[in-house]
């Protein structure tokens, strides 16, 4: 029995007696349960493809949600080459299918595309080995310094009028400013404007987002778990 | 400083490199895709995966690809003995095993080892002299007493093994699904998806289930599938169909200094040592053949006789498996074969 303790734990539940002899025997039994078990898990874990995620920010060339699925193997290469730090990995609560896979998080900063460390060329794009962020053939992308909205759209702004600071007349327009595609408007001409998006002028780089004060400053709802203005994936 | 102690500095060297990368934002990338600017060489596995997945041919993963065969077709299974966090993991498990238990192992493998030499030994028709020569207490605690079990058997080593049927089974899942299923669940990947969840908890106060779970899977891996690089890893699996054709630095025997053959002594020791279960001296009987060697050398450390070495190149013709006795019997055979042979051929032709 010692040699069985010693050996193979986990084999000798399935045949509490007569194994010794059979040592090889039950080597190659062991092969067909490992073979079969594990084919069977990965298969299982396979089939999370058809349990989806919930729609995340990707980063650019990242659009294409299937395509991204497919190739992305968690190399972790955008994270690193991200000049503003907001690549993060998708935490399993987003499910276990995008989990590790590259979601922005504008809590810190935005996306410029890359026009001001690399000249509008996204990093992220640039290195990923396996083709998993790959901008279309026709991409245009945003370009802060002209306003220009581009066609690679991240995600859309989206405003909570519950928490905004904005529809609390306390005259903050921090999104206002930092929008440089004018997606942003401002309503009512007295000192404490609305603010809203223009759906079609947003390309979700996350300024706004970025700059929100409703968590931070001045009257902060209770139980606002998020922004006041967040960026929402497209498909949402 | 031991072999082994170098190879743990290089592996744990790289790994902090590489997690320092991650969290600085310095581009190293990571195991599973190392490289910086557009340079980059992917994990096999992943660059297999992601174009079984896509059905694509991706440019950077080909030359990857064809990397790492090569890499493999030279040096082996190396990778696991020497940059490999998994490796790394597992000798910090059995460093922290209470010193019973560590013991325990070890005098199974010993006894385990020593019982094939022995047994070997005999078979070859020697009187075993390490048998009495030895401390009394192994034999007592053996559990292979060749009189009740009917021997150590040996193993009938097949082209292939449980990890190919893992490897076939996520190349299989990635071709269904269309996505590289393993990644999902690869200790390498999920060794650095680790320092990046606990590094992003420290500085972002990012609190996900991530930062349990993540770990979690890395020790439910290591820790219940058993003997996880010989028996599981996929990734070995891909690398033995390639290192299996490795003529280069493979461990040899020289059978004029080992003991077993110039001495008749059991021994086993390098056997004992071998961290991919290999057993060099009786492949027959190791749980892995050669063709898994990761260029550990713990045997080559642990040879009382530094009878084992590493040639850059294995001379043709040279068997490192099978002793001399075999060697002599085998040698006997071909010889009436081709004296028999010899005699066959006036016949034929005659016959024509």
């Amino acid at each position: 029995m010692t040699e069985e303790k010693g050996t193979a734990p986990e084999q000798t539940t399935q045949e509490p007696s007569g194994k010794r002899e059979r040592e090889p025997m039950s080597m190659s039994r062991r092969s067909l349960f490992i073979g079969v078990g594990s084919t069977a898990a990965l298969l299982g874990l396979g089939a999370l493809r058809y349990v989806g995620h919930t729609p995340l920010n990707r980063p650019p060339g990242g659009q294409d949600e299937s395509a991204l699925v497919s190739a992305c193997i968690r190399c972790e290469r955008c994270y690193e080459a991200c000049p503003r730090k907001i690549i993060i990995p998708a935490s399993i609560e987003d499910g276990l299918l995008g989990m590790r896979s590259p979601q922005l998080d504008f809590s810190a900063n935005y996306c410029d595309f890359c026009r001001e460390e690399n000249g509008g060329v996204p990093l992220c794009t640039q290195v990923c080995p396996t083709n998993a962020l790959q901008l279309p053939a026709d991409a245009v992308l945003g370009n802060p310094e002209t306003g220009e909205r581009g066609n690679v759209i991240i995600g859309i702004a989206k405003i909570d009028e519950y928490s905004c600071l904005a529809f609390r007349d306390t005259g903050c327009r921090a999104c206002y400013d930092a929008c440089e595609y004018d997606a942003i408007r401002l309503e009512g001409t007295d000192t404490n404007p609305r603010v809203y998006v223009e759906a079609d002028k947003c390309n979700g780089c996350g300024a706004c987002e970025s700059v929100c004060k409703s968590l931070s400053a001045g009257s902060i709802v209770a139980g606002a778990t998020h922004r006041a203005i967040i960026v929402e994936p497209v498909e949402a | 400083m031991k072999t082994k102690d170098i190879r743990t500095t290089i592996a744990v060297v790289i790994f902090v490199v590489l997690a320092a990368g991650l969290v600085l934002g310095v581009s190293f990338g990571t195991l599973s895709g190392f490289g910086w600017g557009d340079f980059s060489l992917l994990c096999p596995l992943g660059a297999l995966g992601t174009m079984i997945a896509t059905k694509t041919m991706i440019p950077r993963a080909v030359i990857s690809l064809v990397a790492m065969i090569l890499f493999f077709i030279v040096l082996g299974r190396a990778f696991c003995a020497w940059a490999c966090p998994v490796g790394v993991l597992d000798r910090l498990r059995a460093f922290f095993r209470s010193p019973k238990k560590r013991k325990e192992l070890e005098q199974a493998k010993h006894d385990e080892m020593l019982a094939i030499s022995r047994q070997e030994l005999e078979a070859r028709g020697v009187s075993v002299k390490g048998a009495t020569a030895d401390d009394g207490a192994t034999d007592a605690a053996c559990t292979h007493n060749c009189k009740t079990c009917g021997g150590c058997q040996p193993i009938k080593h097949g082209k292939l093994d449980s990890r190919h049927a893992v490897l076939g089974g996520a190349l299989l899942s990635t071709a269904i699904f269309g996505f590289p299923v393993f990644c999902l669940v690869c200790p390498v990947g999920l060794t650095f998806a680790t320092v990046l969840v606990v590094w992003r908890l420290f500085s972002a106060g990012d609190m996900t289930w991530s930062v349990i779970l993540i770990p979690a899977l890395l020790v439910v891996e290591l820790v219940l599938l058993r003997k996880w690089c010989t028996r599981f890893c996929p990734l070995a699996g891909l690398m033995n169909l390639f290192s299996r054709f490795s003529k280069t630095w493979v461990p040899t025997i020289d059978d004029s200094k080992c003991l077993e053959t110039a001495k008749d002594s059991a021994c086993g020791r390098c056997a004992m040592a071998c961290e991919a279960d290999i057993n060099i001296r009786h492949p027959e009987f190791g749980e892995r053949t050669m063709a898994d060697c990761t260029r550990c050398r713990a045997c080559i450390d642990a040879c009382p006789t530094k009878a084992i070495s590493m040639p850059f190149l294995v001379r043709a013709g040279h068997k490192v498996t099978l002793a001399d006795a075999e060697h002599e019997v085998l040698e006997g055979v071909q010889q009436v074969e081709q004296r028999a042979e010899a005699a066959l051929h006036p016949l034929d032709k005659a016959g024509e």
